[in-house]
């Protein structure tokens, strides 16, 4: 096989299957594109930048709907490598385009609503939104650790950008500047584990990855220690821990969402989450599928530290929120806490599959309902938490302030979003009947099912219940003073009512919370059959 | 037609009548409410349209069923043989065809079969198999001679017993029938009378018992709804007329007061009360259609409701409010008779449907008629063990699940029976429920003459006639009772009281106590025969009475009236044609034909009168006077005895009460009582009428402003005054009877005996009845005229001053001026026991439980005193304690955040550093 011939096996493979594959993120890049042209040629007088960008994701999410439904209809569990192994595309991906591509139009929705890029900033707002957008949906169907690391940054440097996208605010670019470097020292720790990982496997492609180390580990004498393996992969954590604000990776994310903007600040916490829960999840199953043999211990221990260093992170998130006086920065802390959560569903994830014993097809089993829960927990998460950055923008609009204390009696000005705000911090703590309390409920009980492999779980479990004790307080705090207390004389108004688009908006994202909450199956359902495409 | 066709087309018309005054309702009471003003009209045109055309429809449907079924030959041929039999009483002959089963207990229509007998279709007899297959293949419509055949087809002993319509009923569904080759078929399908019946909608499956929107349709149901809607339209029309005072933005009710004393003044209601009216028909026409009790207990409250809202009306005054409680209260007492009744039906029975047509399909379980009576109409009694068996519908015991015979107790029967007949003596306003009826005359008027006259009443007595194959002979006793008490005591009170309208609530509860007595001593036919009747002379009443409170600005009190017959000459002789019907007078031995000529003559005088005059003051007399005389000489009528409607139905229960004392000398009063109560109707009717409309105006000032009504209103009074003077011509052999008694039940039939020992009765038959007729009704006559008379001498030519008996019966007087003390009594008997209990109740509520409350709450203080210091010395301290520290690690956390960007590297640093050396330190080796 000549050169050529691997060219045009390759410009083959690139033309019919995996262009059509990536349909959504061409889209993407190409609205990217129409916004660039639409500035350039001064087409903006005509057409708003944000109805292009609206459009743009409005069709790229119409297909990756169709994408998904054609998997689903399609049944079994289609795994197809794309771009020669570098991509993946399952359900796992589609639904994660979905997720994102979702978020992306309501997003896109409340930046039109609230009015944060003027006319000027519309284009370079949302090529910045876009192409962080299309970094997370790179991580969710990565299947190599360089696409891995190429997903990560493609998804940050928008980020760090869009943080400091106030742009005459100080706290605002300071926050953007320590986002920034602090993402530099942790993008490098991570190419460092890359490096390493990769140099010791010989490849980079995640779906060979448990087969390799399997060879190194069962040589007789091992190659390196397993400890050296964990320390690999705990640097390539790093990494996505910096995504996922866990501790003690987390500094940037209270400075910089006390300095973006609300909006920015409900994408980043949703969105760039969401990617980095796909890769992660893809990146521990990537080392612990199939049999793991001699170092199923190995991966079993890295499953608990996962577990404990989630249940830390929920932890200092809730307790750091008590003190907390800026709405935002509040949220902040609670999307720590949330993260710890959630992380608590992949480490059970990675406990339950690598469980001692022969029994892998209940071993699996368990590992999908505990996967289940987490995509459930965070498909709530995003309604939930985007309603209240929702709110939070929408009254930042009327009265310019996120202090908590400027949000005294709001409930007799507006009580629409009073009241979304009320049943998205419910959701928040996990009350019934809202779409958090089954999640939660979904991630404790595989944390239970965890526990029976070994009992640190169970204290993780323990520790998660006493969160949500925790967590009660710091959220009832700001609806006791939006409910509660009376409205200063002379404050000013909040102007949304139930009629009004805003209004409707947060009714229309709030909604889901509910709804989530009372009918699982739906979703349930989708999520497990989404699961089990990681489960071959 | 075929059954199934002619059944569809009578169900889909039936339907269309009862559900237009709903679509009526719907669109009046929203479109009325969304009107700008109350000055429109449109409301009651719709309603009116409503009911017209439902009223079409049913004379339609009727129409339909005489056709289909070639009922004129039928009842050309009972008519016929009618005759026969009274000229052979009269004579004393043998009765025809009676001669092997005489010695039976009276059964109506043997004869009838017998006739068919005697008219030599005896070979037929063996052609029994030829005649189904001939059936099955015809499949077309059957003449009643066929219908003869097909009833002479199957004639063995128990077929025998039945009557003959049902057989040319089920003749005509043959094809339906006889194509299943059940050995039963024969008998099954002979038990009751021609009945579609089906299921328009399943509402809801409970285990085996079904809630469904059902259908029954026999002749009985035919003729309420032709009658109820005639009715009602007669008074939607009436009702423009008397109503349209409401058609104002600002209506002032000079009898409603404020707190201040001003008079109420409210918005016009016009609208509203056309829709309630159309809600009411609609209630009344779903009761009458009902194919099971649940569906009728549903209506039930329906009619219930409406009535409320309709006596409630004026709901302002509270005289109109405090009634329509009164009346809706008392209903409830009744009802929870019928809720009883219900429930004992469901436990034994698991179902409510009255019958299931398609018994041929063995699967169906059978109705409650056909559970509970043999296809001869005779309950299945083991008076040993005290049960009853249940029937299968085809000739059988039904089993239950152990395939032994299912039964149930006798006292339960009876139960369910007096519950149902409770539900029917609070909503008829028999004794001792009645004193709802009187006081819901705060009603309008025509509201009066709707509801309480000729359809809501008349819903209990209809019930108890449907029902009737579920009552036992102790229960029909009780109706019997009931019903003689208080027609009775009804008309005693009516003798005395002044008010217009209180009279003729009065002697409707009387009419109903009638017909009551009519179905309890077995003459199912002659009750509800009295029904229709009464249903149009009540309505012309009331209407009567409406035109002339109209006319009289709203004054009821008769002893202010006198000589209107002047002024309001259409509706005074209207209401004269409806009292000479209820009070039962009759011209004997002369019909309507002499009649018509003596009003002939009577023209020609004034004619000629008037001629010699030289003036046309008597013209519209005269006109009407010529016009009347030919109908009655020159058509059907020419040879039917002189006597409206109210003589024949009234004749009929006083002919069966003879017949019922003669057989059982023990029931005297059964007798007794209607038979006084003929004469005191009549007196008190004709008091009314002298008093309003004779003699000299007792009150100028009213006399002089009193007009006769618009057309609008005399209109219907005439229509309705022609339908009351001949809907019942011909008796016991007329249209109307012999329609009705064709959905007679089986057990009619029936030889009947008390059950248990409790009551040992023997039940008259037609011919039985027949024998008597000629002596009760004479007797009757002379009661009424009597009545009359005594009428005429007191109030017609005051020879005698009212006063003067009053004073001397003063005893008497003020008792049933005082309506027997029922009111004082029920106040006596229930409310004063009430506030007593009541008082009781609220005196250990407040020295029993609140003073234990008030205890318990001072212990509570006393104890959280103590555990408020525990609480803030030690669980607080506790709490605070923890507290602190969450929160000084949290402000611990915060100083970890310095927002140093320096440190913040720094810490990614330390932090691998430390988690790898965590990992060595507690990794497994």
């Amino acid at each position: 096989m000549n050169f050529e011939e691997i060219l045009n096996l390759f410009i083959q493979d690139t033309a019919d299957t995996s262009v059509g594959l990536i349909r959504p993120e061409l889209i993407l890049c190409g609205t990217i594109l129409s916004l660039l042209f639409v500035r350039l040629f001064s087409i903006d007088r005509w057409i708003t930048p944000s109805w292009v960008a609206l459009v743009g994701a409005f069709v790229a999410f119409g297909f990756a709907a169709n994408d998904f439904m054609v998997l689903k209809e399609a049944g079994g569990d289609t795994v197809q490598e794309i771009f020669t192994g570098l991509l993946i595309f399952d359900r796992f991906t589609a639904f994660f385009r979905i997720f994102l591509l979702l978020f992306l139009v309501l997003v896109v929705t409340l930046t039109i609503l609230s009015g944060l890029p003027d006319l000027e900033d519309g284009p370079d707002f949302y090529t910045l939104l876009f192409g962080s957008t299309i970094g997370m949906m790179v991580m969710a169907s990565s299947n190599h650790l360089l696409i891995l690391f190429l997903g990560v940054e493609m998804t940050s440097v928008p980020s760090y950008v869009m943080v400091g996208f106030l742009k005459g605010k100080r706290v605002s670019s300071e926050a953007s500047f320590k986002y920034v470097v602090y993402g530099a020292g942790a993008s490098g720790v991570m190419l460092y584990g890359i490096s390493l990982l990769a140099g010791l496997l010989g490849t980079g492609n995640m779906s060979l990855i448990a087969e390799r180390l399997q060879m190194i580990s069962s040589s007789g004498e091992p190659i390196v220690s397993g400890t050296a393996i964990s320390v690999m992969i705990l640097m390539v954590m790093v990494g996505l821990a910096f995504k996922l604000s866990v501790f003690p990776f987390h500094f940037w994310c209270p400075d910089a969402f006390e300095g973006a903007s609300a909006e920015v600040a409900g994408f980043l916490s949703v969105a760039s989450k969401a990617g980095a829960f796909a890769l992660l999840v893809r990146f521990a199953l990537a080392f612990s599928a199939g049999d793991a043999g001699a170092l199923q211990p190995t991966f079993l221990y890295i499953g608990l530290g996962v577990g404990v260093i989630a249940a830390i992170t929920a932890t200092y998130g809730n307790l750091a929120a008590y003190m907390q006086t800026n709405v935002k920065r509040l949220l902040a802390y609670s999307t720590i806490a949330h993260a710890g959560y959630m992380l608590m569903g992949v480490a059970s994830v990675i406990v339950l599959m690598n469980a001692p014993g022969e029994d892998t097809a209940a071993a699996t089993a368990n590992a999908t309902q505990a996967l289940e829960g987490l995509l459930y927990y965070l498909a709530v998460y995003l309604f939930m938490n985007l309603g209240a950055f929702a709110v939070v923008a929408f009254i930042r609009n009327s009265i310019f302030s996120e202090e908590i204390e400027d949000y005294a009696g709001l409930i007799s000005v507006t009580p629409i979003l009073c009241v979304c705000m009320l049943i998205c911090m419910f959701s928040l703590i996990g009350m019934p009947p809202f779409g958090g309390f089954v999640g939660k409920f979904m991630i404790f009980a595989s944390l239970f099912e965890a526990g029976n492999i070994h009992w640190v779980m169970w204290l993780i479990l323990v520790a998660g219940g006493l969160n949500t004790v925790f967590s009660l307080f710091y959220y009832l705090k700001v609806l006791k003073v939006m409910f509660l207390d009376p409205r200063p004389a002379g404050a000013p108004d909040v102007d949304v009512r139930w009629g009004s688009l805003p209004g409707f908006y947060t009714m229309l994202v709030t909604a889901p919370v509910v709804v989530l909450g009372v009918l699982v199956q739906g979703l349930s359902s989708t999520a497990q059959n989404v699961a089990s495409v990681l489960f071959p | 037609m075929d059954y199934q066709t002619t059944g569809e087309t009578i169900k889909t018309l039936l339907t269309l009548a009862w559900l237009l005054p709903l679509l009526g309702f719907a669109v009046e009471i929203f479109a009325g409410y969304w009107q700008r003003d109350r000055l429109s009209k449109a409301a009651a045109q719709m309603a009116v349209g409503c009911i017209g055309l439902g009223f079409l429809f049913s004379s339609w449907a009727l129409m339909t069923y005489v056709q289909a079924t070639g009922w004129n030959e039928r009842y050309e041929h009972e008519s016929a043989h009618h005759k026969e039999l009274v000229a052979a009483i009269e004579e004393g002959k043998p009765l025809p065809g009676h001669g092997h089963h005489e010695e039976g207990h009276g059964d109506g229509h043997h004869d009838d079969a017998h006739h068919e007998h005697e008219e030599g279709h005896h070979e037929e007899k063996h052609h029994d198999g030829e005649h189904k297959a001939e059936e099955s293949e015809k499949q077309t419509a059957i003449t009643p001679k066929d219908a003869a055949l097909a009833q002479f087809a199957i004639a063995d002993p128990i077929a025998a017993e039945k009557p003959d319509s049902e057989h040319a009923e089920h003749a005509e569904h043959g094809h339906e029938e006889h194509g299943h080759d059940h050995e039963e078929d024969a008998e099954a399908k002979h038990e009751g009378p021609a009945v579609f019946s089906g299921v328009y909608y399943r509402l809801a499956k409970f285990g085996d018992l079904e809630i469904n929107i059902e259908y029954y349709i026999d002749t009985l149901t035919l003729v309420m709804f032709t009658m109820v809607t005639f009715i009602a339209t007669c008074i939607h029309i009436f009702a423009m007329g008397y109503m349209s005072d409401e058609l104002t933005d600002e209506y002032v009710d000079h009898e409603a007061h404020y707190a201040n004393g001003k008079h109420v003044h409210r918005p016009g209601r016009f609208y509203k009360f056309f829709a309630f009216l159309s809600l009411f028909c609609f209630s009344m026409l779903g009761l009458v259609i009902a194919g099971n009790i649940f569906q009728v207990f549903v209506f039930w409250e329906l009619v219930g409701v409406c009535s409320y809202f309709l006596i409630g009306f004026y709901v302002e005054r509270k005289s109109a409010s405090t009634a329509a409680n009164k009346a809706f209260i008392m209903n409830r007492v009744g009802d929870f008779g019928f809720l009883i009744g219900l429930m004992a039906i469901w436990t034994t029975f698991g179902t409510f449907k009255f019958a299931e047509p398609d018994l041929a399909h063995a699967d169906k379980p059978a109705g409650l008629f056909q559970m509970i009576r043999t296809p001869g109409g005779e309950l299945d009694v083991d008076e040993e063990a005290g049960v009853v068996y249940l029937q299968d519908g085809h000739g059988g015991r039904l089993k239950n699940d152990e395939g032994l015979p299912a039964s149930m107790p006798y006292w339960l029967l009876v139960v369910a029976g007096l519950g149902v007949f409770g539900g029917c003596i609070g909503k008829s306003a028999q004794f001792p429920l009645q004193t709802w009826l009187p006081d819901a005359m705060e009603g309008p008027t025509p509201v009066s003459a709707l509801v309480h006259s000729a359809t809501m009443v008349a819903a209990g007595v209809y019930l108890a006639g449907r029902f009737y194959p579920m009552f036992t002979p102790e229960v029909l006793l009780v109706i019997a009772y009931v019903g003689a008490i208080t027609l009775f005591v009804a008309a005693t009170i009516a003798m005395v009281v002044t008010d217009l309208k209180q009279v003729l609530a009065y002697s409707t509860i009387s009419q109903l106590g009638y017909m009551m007595l009519g179905l309890g001593i077995f003459g199912w036919a002659a009750g509800l025969f009295h029904l229709v009747t009464h249903a149009f002379f009540k309505s012309l009443l009331f209407l009567c009475s409406g035109s002339v409170i109209a006319a009289c600005h709203h004054e009821q009190e008769m002893p202010k009236m006198g000589g209107l017959i002047r002024k309001l000459p259409i509706t005074g002789s209207a209401m004269l044609v409806g009292v000479i019907a209820i009070a039962g007078l009759s011209v004997p031995g002369v019909s309507f034909g002499v009649i018509g000529y003596i009003l002939l003559i009577l023209g020609l005088l004034f004619a000629l009168f008037d001629i010699y005059k030289r003036e046309r003051t008597k013209l519209p007399l005269v006109a009407t006077l010529v016009v009347v005389g030919l109908m009655l000489s020159y058509t059907g009528l020419a040879n039917a005895k002189a006597a409206f409607s109210g003589f024949h139905s009234k004749d009929a229960i006083v002919a069966t009460a003879l017949t019922y004392f003669k057989m059982n000398p023990a029931h005297l009063l059964l007798f007794i009582l209607p038979l006084i109560t003929a004469g005191l109707t009549a007196f008190y009717m004709f008091r009314l009428w002298f008093y309003t409309f004779l003699g000299k105006p007792r009150d100028e000032h009213l006399y002089d402003h009193c007009h006769e009504s618009p057309l609008v209103m005399t209109g219907p009074l005439v229509a309705l005054s022609v339908l009351a003077a001949i809907c019942a011509v011909g008796g016991e052999g007329g249209k109307l009877f012999v329609m009705l008694s064709e959905s007679a039940p089986a057990m009619t039939h029936a030889v009947m005996a008390g059950v248990g020992s409790t009551v040992s009765l023997n039940l008259p038959g037609h011919i039985d009845v027949l024998t008597n007729h000629s002596s009760a009704g004479n007797l009757a006559t002379i009661a009424a005229v009597t009545g009359t008379l005594i009428a005429f001498v007191i109030y017609g030519l005051g020879l005698i001053n009212p006063a003067d008996i009053k004073s001397s019966l003063k005893g008497v007087h003020s008792y049933l001026s005082h309506k027997w003390y029922f009111d004082e009594l029920y106040d006596t008997m229930f409310m004063k026991p009430a506030h007593i209990v009541a008082r009781f109740c609220a005196a250990i509520d407040k020295y029993v439980f609140d003073a234990f409350l008030h205890w318990l709450s001072r212990a509570t203080l006393w104890i959280s005193k103590w555990d408020r210091l525990f609480d803030e010395k030690f669980v607080d301290g506790l709490v605070n304690l923890l507290g602190a520290a969450t929160f000084r690690v949290g402000g611990s956390f915060r100083k970890l955040q310095t927002g140093q960007l320096r440190q913040y590297v720094m810490f990614i640093a330390v932090a691998v550093v430390t988690l790898s050396v965590v990992l060595f330190v507690w990794f497994p080796h």
